[in-house]
């Protein structure tokens, strides 16, 4: 196996000594698409397709009927979809960069400066992930109760941005950077933002775009917070919005729309993921990262 | 204080960490000890905010003793990390190590086997555990896996718990893929051209440099997994937590102490984990 040895992302040839892992591969493949087959085939069933028993996985009539549901059910509202879209996209995008930012500043003071707390704070970190969200879900609303953020934009950024998980999976990458490339830098007269921006940021890509899907991941889905901090509905998110489509209209229909709507809120969740996991690719296919 | 340490410029650097510590703090580790404190007490919601009645340590006592429910939870579900974790952990590093191979398509082959990703954190996996495609159907009628299932011991059900959640096993490990992946890809490639010159073998070269090499990385997806695998809503303990959050009898302080007992136990699960691969990795220097 002298597999190890190859450079290029993808060798240009086929040779028969691939066929054992393909072999492994694309039966594994297969069953880690299914979901996303799914969540396509679902949203074009028609009505007596959806609710046939046993279920059934692939579409057999497809139909645009859902989606057209789904569009008359929007008009019914006061406020136009445009807004609830508007709201989901800013609020995704802002918590999105500044998690990453946040993310990034205290994992590297947590990973490469020395003080005296800093191991405490890392645990703290930890064992704070392995915490139940939803039990402290009435404590978190006094708080965001007693800053004045109920009925703002701001609540739906600021709970996101200490995200436990993206600092524990920052701090780990940089934890894998030699100490040697920070020291040659401070030889070279940078300081501390000239080594976050330069050296840190570019070795850290892969965990960065992970943290970036993560997050995002959790914001567009996130239906609770429009739920319960919010009364006014220009302030509500698109996932909100799509869930309450369900259970407008006639409860039939209803299925049909809640497949249509999920097809809809999933694709977003696809085309960020496509494009930043080719972020990673690239980035490890062309840096000198050792 | 704060101004001689602003003085020196080598100190601006620890500032970075502050934002994070301040949303940290305030919206994290305030409100779990808010939730202790509120363990100890039986707490009602009214219109005029909270009302508080303290009960000493009832809330866990009952959790420990009355709560059938619970505890039988517990069990199943220590049963079940002790079972996923390191199946999660090996299914992905092996799939990182394939996806290493010199292929053709590795990259369609990449992004397939990090779509995980995007769904087990999305509600699309609750609708299909719902329509319980992510069972192996076609398992269940073979005649091997009747009999092993009609053994009533702890190998056998164990044996069941994997075949029933391979899918959802799978499913789980997107990140852990994406983890191992971009730390394979820093061992230096220099080293294993030298190995093979001195004649060791692939599978010789796996042991001795690949998997130390990847020892944090291992422990960082053991932590990440049994996490994630804790508190996602799939979990049966999280559902229990939540019914009994909003119920009259029980109510918030209840629940707190209920999370709080859950919560212990998966610190431990993790201590256990992690004692064993540091032993692991202190035999291997």
């Amino acid at each position: 196996m002298s597999a190890f040895k190859g450079r290029q992302i993808n060798p240009k040839t086929f040779h028969k000594s691939q066929l054992k892992f393909y072999a492994v591969l694309i039966p594994l493949a297969i069953f880690m698409g299914l979901p996303i087959v799914y969540i396509f085939n679902h949203a074009f069933k028609p009505i007596d397709e959806l609710f046939a028993f046993p279920p059934r996985f692939f579409v057999e009539k497809p139909t645009w009927q859902n989606f057209r549901n789904l569009f008359e059910s929007t008009s019914l509202g006061a406020t136009p979809m445009s807004r609830y879209l508007f709201n989901s996209i800013v609020v995704s995008l802002v918590v999105v960069v500044l998690t990453i930012i946040v993310a990034t500043m205290a994992g590297y003071v947590l990973s490469k400066k020395q003080f005296r707390m800093k191991k405490a704070l890392t645990e703290i970190n930890t064992i704070a992930l392995m915490f139940v969200a939803t039990a402290v879900a009435i404590p978190r609303y006094f708080v965001i109760e007693q800053l004045g953020l109920i009925n703002t934009f701001w609540v739906h950024i600021l709970p996101a941005l200490a995200m436990p998980v993206g600092l524990f999976l920052i701090k780990q990458f940089i934890d894998q950077i030699p100490d040697e490339m920070l020291e040659a830098a401070i030889m070279d007269g940078a300081n501390d933002f000239q080594i976050y921006i330069r050296v840190i940021l570019p070795m850290i890509k892969p965990a960065i775009a992970t943290v970036a899907i993560l997050a995002f991941q959790a914001t567009w889905n996130n239906v609770e917070i429009s739920d319960v901090f919010i009364n006014n509905e220009s302030l509500r998110t698109f996932a909100f919005y799509m869930s309450t489509l369900a259970t407008k209209g006639n409860a039939v229909a209803g299925q049909g729309v809640s497949a249509a709507a999920s097809l809809i809120m999933f694709i977003p969740n696809l085309v960020i993921f496509i494009f930043l996991q080719k972020q990673v690719m690239d980035t490890m296919a062309h840096s000198g990262i050792k | 204080m704060i101004k001689k340490i602003m003085k020196n410029p080598e100190n601006k650097g620890y500032l970075f960490i502050l934002p994070w510590l301040i949303g940290f703090v305030t919206l994290t580790i305030y409100p779990i000890l808010y939730s202790f404190y509120l363990s100890f007490f039986d707490v009602t919601i009214t219109t005029e905010g909270i009302q508080t009645e303290s009960v000493g340590i009832e809330n866990y006592q009952s959790a420990m003793t009355s709560d059938i429910e619970f505890i039988n939870r517990l069990i199943e579900y220590v049963r079940e990390i002790l079972i996923s974790v390191p199946l999660i952990v090996i299914i992905s590093l092996l799939i990182a190590l394939l996806l290493n191979q010199n292929i053709r398509f590795k990259g369609v082959f990449r992004t397939i086997f990090f779509l995980p990703v995007i769904i087990s954190s999305g509600p699309v996996l609750d609708k299909l555990i719902g329509l319980d495609i992510a069972t192996l159907n076609m398992v269940e009628t073979n005649a091997l896996y009747e009999m092993i299932a009609g053994m009533d011991n702890i190998l056998a059900s164990s044996f069941v718990y994997i075949i029933d959640n391979l899918i959802i096993l799978l499913w789980f490990s997107g990140v852990q893929i994406l983890i191992f992946n971009s730390a394979l890809q820093k061992v230096d490639k220099k080293i294993y051209e030298a190995a093979s010159i001195d004649g060791a073998s692939s599978w010789e070269s796996f042991w001795k440099i690949t998997l130390p090499s990847l020892f944090p990385m291992i422990m960082v997806n053991i932590v990440y997994t049994t996490v994630m695998y804790s508190v996602s809503s799939l979990s049966t303990i999280v559902g229990h937590i939540q019914s009994n959050m909003f119920q009259l009898e029980t109510g918030f302080g209840y629940a707190s102490s209920l999370s709080w007992i859950y919560f212990i136990l998966i610190v431990l699960v993790l201590i256990t984990f992690t004692g064993i691969i540091g032993l692991f990795n202190r035999k291997y220097k």
